[in-house]
This record gives structure tokens, C-alpha cells and sequence, in this order.
């Protein structure tokens, strides 16, 4: 297991002038006294312009505290820090117009007015003269095929529908770093395969800081190159995807609906986690036995009236982590 | 300017997308107006004068409170809600954007009930107000600061959530002095008096600008201007430091 303390961390080796994210021992204390509470405890982290990283822990490790640092919504209680070379809690009217913030749980449009009129009004905010706001409007209604979503009240769009008008308002001023806290939270399997797609597309296009957290292990795999796991404010892994895909994301769950009894599989890497009459549950170790050799041997031997293979949860990485941390 | 401009056109588009809804709300706020009214007619039916203040002047006291509460309320209304919005961490909605987060907050929110306060308080003085040229003025110039005094005082009591955690002190505020600018100054006397004048400053939210629209005098004015700087000092200083506390949180609702 790759850990801070073993090696470098994946951007502590470049420029300082090529990071977009410079944060050195972030404590951010709330309330005094003995009831005080450490939400971020000597944090520090270096994000590479154009990275695209993965913030993730359980909840309450101070995940959307350290974001709101960063994007200089919180001041904290010690430490430095510099996004875009700005200190976020003293520069963060000129940091907000270079960076764009989506979280999952919130909307930045408001419900009785058409996604159109709240990009006016950001347009405004932002400083973009009426032909500018007209273009970055057409060219995102393209890149995220909300075109026509554009004018309905956003009261009357699904979430997923929401999701894209909201991604086209955080990134109407063309900013250089996304913060996304939770930005698939609540979408279909289509709308999050849709978004994680254009994160990926914005970033390669336009050299955009992606810089997300999520619950959801598919969204780290598919979007993120760099994964940083922080617990109880610090960070407690720090390394790229395919690192990070190769020891612990290599783990798939297969769960199969029986039809009928069905026997033990025995296969290298394959363990069985849940069994009951109606349905298995089997953990499959990738490196060693493909998902196709599963499948193939599952539909032989078992009668099967459903399948599926899904990521195991986050929080069962987050414990590998752990797990292996302490060994 | 323009941001605020551009927040101004949104929040009152957002107020009357549901016109029906607006128009009643407006209707509503009126109606209880008017009752308001009646009742001061069936007083001044019985007693001709209060300490000097006679229908007359108790109908452009009431007309110049309704226009100002109403425009603080109803189009600055998110100024009686600084204490939720920070218990709620919906200020940072505000702080992830370019612009001044106290000005976006302010402008942000259109409460349609109130803006029938507006309405009934300037027809209250075109009505009862003797209009001319020169009281018209005075009346605009007097709403307008009273607004912003009363503006002020409710974030300046507001912000004090920020350090104590507690919103009551903005909620009590707001019914005091709005319940005490609606009574015509000189029935108070001694202390209670000096506190509508600092404190509490319900005398420059209606009866100062009254008397300034009657009998207008560079002392009422110098009064009501310095007033209103020292809240307005006041108001940017408290939340400015109070934002330096400010501990966010994870409900997001809408500001």
C-alpha cells in the first residue's frame, strides 16, 4: 500500500507554479473549549493544474470542510493555503471568478425561472458582456445536450436534467478548477455515465482542475486520474487511479438472482459473500479470474433468473484502505 | 451595479413567475393595510389630536413606514433572515460567487407579500399626503433613507448570530422596532424617547421623515443621515467580522 508518509505524494514533485491547489497544514477547528471539534486536522494537499482528483472519505472526515477552505467559504483555524495562486479566505471574490463550485445537494438556479435567466443573471455576476454569455450558452447547450432544457422552469426538469443545467451554470465563466462535491448524487445510471463523461471531455478540452467528491466508487474510477482518501481531516492515501484500481478497485460484486438451488463456485480470486434462496453474492478479485470467466461459469451451473455486477461501496474501499494502512 | 442589477431582475422575476399568486399576496398585504387605517379613522373620530399629531399626520407617518418597511421587507427581505441563513449555511451560496456576498443576499429574495406594503403606502400618501412636488420629494428621499436605516439595524442585530449563535436578538429586533415605528414619536418621553432616537432608532424608520416631509428642517435631516451612516457602518462592520465566523453547515436551502 502506497502511503504519504512512504513516498511523495503524486504533485509534491513539480512546480509550485504548475499547481493549481497548494494547501499545508489546514486545521479547521469549530466551537472551543472541550467541545471543540477538529473537522480538518493538519491537512495538506497539491493539486496539478489540469488533474483530475478524487476526494473521497466517510462522512464527516471533513471532506466539504476542506472544500469550503479552499473555495474561501470557511477561514481556517491555521495553516495556508493558495488556489490558483490566491489565497482562498482573503482573495475570494477574484478566486470565485476563476472557479466553479457544483454541489449535488444544492442548486445555484433558481426553480421559478428558466436555467436561460439564471445564466443571465450569473453571466452578470461574472462579468461576461451579452455576446460572450450568448456563445459559452449555445456551446454549452452542445457539449451537455441541454439545449433545449434551457428554457423550461427548472421546477419542471428531472434531476438529471438539473444536473446538466447546473454543471452549464458553474462552467458559463469558463472556470480554470471545478470543485464538485457529490455531483452524481441522486442521478440514473445514463445521467451519471452522461456527466462523468463531460467532466472528462471539459477536463481534456479545456485543461479544467477537476476536483470531486463522491460516494460513489464508479464516479473515482471513471473520472478521477489521482485519488486522495482523507479521515478525520487528514489525509490518509494519496495515489493515482491506476494504482489505486490495481490494489483495491479490482474487486467486483456479482449478485445473482436464483431460480432455483445452486451450487458452490469455486474459482481463483472468487469468494462468496451472501447466499440466501433467492440470490448469491459473489466477490470477484479481477486480476485473477475475469468477469466473463464468472458469468460464464454462474449461467452453466446455476439457474439464473437475474444478474448484475456492480463496484463494492466506497466504504468498503475506504476500509481496505484502512485495513491496509495498519498492516 | 450590475450584478446587483442582474440579481434584482432575477429575484423579482422569480416572485411574479406565479402571477396569480403574487397579485393575491399583494391583495392581501393591502387589505390588512387598510384595516390599519380604519382603525386610526374610528381613533381620530373620537380624539381630534394626539400630542400634535393629528390623522393627517398620522396617515404620511403610517404611508412613509408601509413604503419603507415594505421595500426592506419585501424586496430586501433576506436582511430579517441574516439569523436562518447563517444557522442554515446558506451563505454560502453568496460566497462562492464574484460579488459582494452582503449585496447579493440583500437583493436575492422578493417577498411578494410585502410589496403590497409598498403599494398601499405610496397611494396612503398620494391619497392623504397632499402631494406637491416638494413633499413628493421629501416623502421619496425619506423612505429612502428610512429603508436603509431600517436595512442596517436588521443585519447589524442579525450578524450577532454569528457570535453568539443565537438568532433571536434579530427577531426581536425587528418586531420592536417596526411595532414602534408605527406610533407617532412624541406619545413617548425621557429614556424611552432617547432609545427610538439610538438603539432602538423606530423614530428615523417613520416619524422623523414625517415631521422632515411637513415641516422639513437641516436638523431633522443632519439627524436622520448621520443615524443612518452610523447603522450603516455598524451593519457592514458586524458582518463583515461575523463572517470571519462564519461555520457554514450542510443544508443548503435556498437564500
Amino acid at each position: 500500500m502506497v502511503l504519504p508518509a512512504e513516498r511523495p505524494r503524486p504533485a509534491d514533485d513539480v512546480d509550485p507554479a504548475t499547481l493549481a491547489i497548494r494547501a499545508t497544514g489546514l486545521v479547521k477547528r469549530f466551537g472551543s473549549g472541550p467541545h471543540a471539534v477538529d473537522a480538518v486536522r493538519d491537512l495538506s494537499v497539491s493539486v496539478r493544474q489540469g488533474e483530475r482528483v478524487a476526494y473521497i472519505g466517510p462522512n464527516g472526515a471533513g471532506k466539504s470542510t476542506s472544500i469550503k477552505i479552499l473555495t474561501g467559504i470557511l477561514r481556517p483555524t491555521q495553516g495556508t493555503a493558495t488556489v490558483l495562486g490566491f489565497v482562498p479566505w482573503q482573495d475570494r471574490r477574484r478566486l470565485a471568478a476563476r472557479t466553479g463550485t457544483l454541489f449535488g445537494q444544492r442548486s445555484q438556479l433558481w426553480f421559478e425561472l428558466t436555467p436561460r435567466q439564471s445564466f443571465r443573471m450569473l453571466a452578470a455576476i461574472y462579468g461576461l458582456d451579452r455576446a460572450r454569455e450568448q456563445r459559452r450558452v449555445a456551446e454549452l447547450g452542445e457539449l451537455l445536450d441541454a439545449a433545449d432544457l434551457f428554457d423550461a422552469p427548472v421546477r419542471t426538469l428531472s434531476l438529471g436534467q438539473r444536473m446538466r443545467c447546473e454543471l452549464a451554470a458553474c462552467l458559463l465563466h469558463e472556470p480554470e478548477i471545478l470543485f464538485l462535491d457529490e455531483p452524481t448524487i441522486g442521478l440514473d445510471l445514463l445521467a451519471k455515465r452522461r456527466l462523468r463523461e463531460l467532466l472528462v471531455e471539459l477536463n481534456e478540452a479545456a485543461g479544467t482542475t477537476v476536483f470531486l467528491t463522491s460516494h460513489d466508487v464508479a464516479d473515482i474510477e471513471h473520472v478521477a486520474e489521482r485519488v486522495v482518501v482523507i479521515d478525520h481531516g487528514r489525509v490518509v492515501y494519496d495515489d493515482d487511479v491506476p494504482t489505486l484500481r490495481r490494489s483495491l478497485l479490482a474487486t467486483k460484486l456479482v449478485d445473482v438472482g436464483l431460480g432455483g438451488p445452486a451450487p458452490a463456485i469455486v474459482l481463483d480470486g472468487v469468494r462468496e459473500v451472501a447466499r440466501d434462496d433467492a440470490l448469491l453474492r459473489l466477490s470477484v478479485d479481477t486480476t485473477r479470474t475475469s468477469i466473463r470467466s464468472v458469468l460464464d461459469v454462474v449461467l452453466d451451473r446455476c439457474d439464473v433468473v437475474d444478474i448484475s455486477v456492480v463496484d463494492p461501496p466506497l466504504e468498503q474501499v475506504i476500509a481496505e484502505i484502512f485495513a491496509a494502512e495498519q498492516a | 451595479m450590475s450584478q446587483t442589477l442582474a440579481v434584482v431582475r432575477a429575484a423579482f422575476t422569480d416572485a411574479t413567475a406565479r402571477p396569480a399568486a403574487f397579485w393575491t399576496q399583494v391583495g392581501a398585504m393591502v387589505a390588512n393595510d387598510l384595516a390599519m387605517i380604519a382603525f386610526w379613522i374610528l381613533f381620530f373620530h373620537q380624539v381630534r389630536s394626539v400630542r400634535g399629531w393629528d390623522a393627517d399626520r398620522v396617515f404620511l407617518l403610517f404611508a412613509i413606514l408601509a413604503t419603507a418597511a415594505g421595500i426592506v421587507l419585501g424586496f430586501l427581505s433576506n436582511a430579517r433572515r441574516i439569523p436562518e441563513l447563517v444557522e442554515t449555511g446558506s451563505l454560502d451560496e453568496a460566497l462562492s460567487l464574484p460579488m459582494s456576498p452582503l449585496r447579493y443576499l440583500l437583493v436575492r429574495r422578493v417577498d411578494t407579500v410585502n410589496v403590497g406594503d409598498v403599494v398601499f403606502g405610496v397611494v396612503l400618501f398620494l391619497v392623504t399626503g397632499h402631494p406637491t412636488p416638494q413633499r413628493a420629494a421629501l416623502f421619496v428621499g425619506g423612505v429612502v433613507v428610512a429603508a436603509t436605516l431600517l436595512t442596517a439595524f436588521l443585519v447589524t442585530l442579525g450578524s450577532v448570530v454569528f457570535f453568539t449563535g443565537r438568532g433571536e436578538p434579530g427577531a426581536l429586533g425587528m418586531h420592536a422596532i417596526l411595532l414602534l415605528a408605527g406610533y407617532p414619536v412624541d406619545i413617548f418621553t425621557g429614556a424611552a424617547k432617547g432609545l427610538l432616537y439610538t438603539v432602538v432608532p423606530a423614530a428615523f424608520v417613520a416619524a422623523v421623515p414625517a415631521r422632515i416631509v411637513d415641516a422639513p428642517s437641516w436638523r431633522d435631516v443632519a439627524l436622520m443621515l448621520l443615524a443612518t451612516a452610523v447603522f450603516v457602518v455598524l451593519a457592514r462592520t458586524a458582518f463583515g467580522l461575523g463572517l470571519r465566523r462564519y461555520t457554514s453547515g450542510s443544508a443548503w436551502g435556498r437564500g
